[in-house]
């Protein structure tokens, strides 16, 4: 047990962080340059605090998700480097690049489940980077592990589902559980490539309240990609624009103003970039 | 009446784009198609020479044997037993073991299950000659290995399962959407991990359906290895047709037949339950 988190209510699963704390994330001239020639990222220095909550906000295209998945190697930049509390993720491969993986809890727009297997295995996936791979193989997994996976479910209310098939769940449940995979990682950086684009607005709403009770409660530093204004505005405390690859906002997500979005948007705020209130 | 009152008054010309012609192409090709297969059957260009003669100066033998092979004799029913259940065991026990090589080797085949690329090609060039020579040539060299019976019919089997199926498995993982894969990555899992938690389950139906395919194929498959010596009904057809005995062939065709659609309509009701 570590008690490096700030808040944490008791109820919210008491159980620590494998990573000591919540960990800054820092990019440096980080510049990506895809094989086929689009330079999705130009030249981004950010730096994000131990346990802040940050959406990165954009249109379509803007770079959005390729910085997320700068964050944890899943692509590596051009230039420049990004660190993630005491990793040098661009410095990284093979087997240490995989440890790090594991301290980077991860959440994506279409949940990313294996739908024809059962809730528990799916969650399993969270515990990877921990476990020997002849255990995998063999699908034995520690006490502990289980224990693991069975509280991040239940702090995601899913633990009654734990035998069923993800495929069988509906979106919202997916994303639960596909959340309870990345706590079961016990990650001290939690990051998410538009996890409520594909929620009907109540149930977005209750991912995003998951994603606030996982900064505010588990202390993790929070970075979410987002497209809607208000979802930024409403959940998060600072908001990165992009726009065609480069920063062009970065301040108080809840002070920010429809001049600043059509600032990062580049066009005037339309209906669809609103979710609506719950 | 609303959409059609929305849309152009009767009369009024629609723009409807010119339709392209298509046909000269159609025609082009057919007749590209029939002058080669006529071109095959010619010997003076190196064609196969068909000697439709044939058929005419041997009709009543044919007719006759046919005939012969129309009135079964049940007689050599008890005889069949034996060779078919032979035959049938054949079919399973090959299913089954290539159905265990196959898994690993299926995953090893696809681009989203081993992306290295070397291996990859390995493996799928290996399979790639498997599959190439035929079933007869391998039992037939199984045979003067091994020596005759069953076991070089088994082997036999195994190699052509293993061939189809991890083709076919392997094609059916190349084209599945894996977003799955991405996140086992995004949580520091290696590609054995991710395969074995995910892949695997994602697989499973595939695999299954390939499985009770190749069973099928088996059945009949293994119905002609006798031929060669490799064990099961293959050998008492041969026998029969050593001595003329179309009345008892007539028989053994009959039962290969209901066993093969009674294994296909077996095999596809539980391919449904896959989906
Ligand atoms: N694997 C890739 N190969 C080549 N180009 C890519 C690849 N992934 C993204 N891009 C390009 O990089 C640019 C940024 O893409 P990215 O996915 O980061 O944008 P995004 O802000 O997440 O957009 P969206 O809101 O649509 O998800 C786009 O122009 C996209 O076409
Ligand atoms: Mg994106």
């Amino acid at each position: 047990m570590n008690d490096t988190a700030a808040t944490r209510r008791p109820e919210a699963g008491d159980h620590a962080s494998s990573a000591s704390g919540p960990w800054p994330v820092t990019l440096d001239n980080v510049t990506v340059r895809y094989p086929n020639g689009v330079v999705a990222l130009k030249d981004v220095s950010l730096s994000i605090g131990a346990g802040e909550m940050v959406a990165v906000v954009g249109l379509s295209g803007s770079g959005k998700s390729t910085m997320i998945r700068t964050i944890n190697g899943l692509v590596q930049p051009t230039q420049g480097s990004v660190t993630v509390g005491p990793h040098a993720m661009t410095a990284l491969r093979g087997a240490a690049l995989r440890r790090a993986r594991g301290d980077i809890g991860m959440i994506f727009q279409s949940f990313n489940l294996a739908d024809r297997t059962s809730v528990y295995r799916n969650a399993m996936v969270g515990r990877f980077s921990h476990t020997p791979t002849w255990r995998t193989l063999l699908g034995i997994a520690t006490a502990e592990d289980r224990d693991i996976v069975m509280r991040a479910l239940d702090s995601v209310g899913m633990l009654e589902k734990v035998w069923g098939r993800a495929g069988a769940l509906s979106g919202g449940q997916k994303q639960r559980v596909a959340i309870a995979r990345a706590l079961a990682q016990e990650p001290a950086v939690m990051l998410a490539d538009e996890p409520v684009a594909s929620l009907d607005p109540p149930t977005a709403h209750a991912v995003m309240a998951d994603l606030s009770d996982i900064n505010a409660d588990r202390g993790l530093t929070v970075l979410v990609n987002l497209h809607l204004m208000d979802l930024a505005r409403q959940y998060t405390t600072r908001m990165i624009g992009l726009r065609a690859g480069e920063v062009v906002y970065d301040g108080p997500a809840a002070s920010a103003t429809d001049a600043d979005f059509e600032q990062i948007y580049g066009r005037p705020v339309q209906q669809r970039d609103r979710l609506g209130e719950k | 009446m609303t959409a059609a009152d929305a849309t152009v008054a009767p009369g009024a010309a629609l723009a409807i784009p010119p339709r392209p012609r298509t046909w000269p192409r159609a025609v082009a090709i057919g007749a590209a198609l029939v002058a080669v297969t006529v071109a095959t059957t010619i010997p003076a260009i190196g064609g196969v020479e068909i000697d439709l003669g044939a058929i005419a100066r041997n009709w009543t033998n044919g007719l006759d044997r046919i005939g012969q092979m129309l009135t079964p004799d049940w007689s050599i029913l008890p005889r069949t037993w034996q060779p078919l259940l032979e035959t049938l065991e054949m079919a399973l026990v090959g299913a089954a073991i290539s159905a265990v090589l196959a898994v690993p080797l299926s995953l090893w085949a696809a681009r989203p299950t081993n992306p290295n690329r070397v291996t990859r090609r390995a493996v799928r060039f290996v399979l790639n000659v498997v599959r190439a020579v035929p079933d007869l040539v391998y039992a037939t060299v199984l045979v003067a290995m091994v020596g005759v019976g069953t076991l070089p019919g088994i082997i036999t089997l195994i190699l052509f399962d293993v061939g189809i199926v991890v083709k076919l498995v392997s094609e059916a993982i190349d084209s599945a959407d894996a977003a799955y894969m991405e996140a086992g990555r995004a949580a520091g899992g290696n590609q054995t991990q991710i395969n074995r938690v995910t892949a695997l389950p994602q697989s499973w139906p595939a695999i299954a359906s390939q499985v009770l395919y190749s069973l099928e194929l088996n059945v009949r498959i293994s119905a002609i290895l006798g031929l060669v010596g490799a064990g099961g009904i293959g050998r008492l057809i041969d026998e029969m047709r050593g001595f003329y005995r179309y009345d008892a062939l007539g028989t053994i065709v009959l039962e290969i037949l209901v066993v093969v659609i009674a294994i296909e309509i077996a095999s596809n009701l539980l391919r449904k339950r896959l989906r």
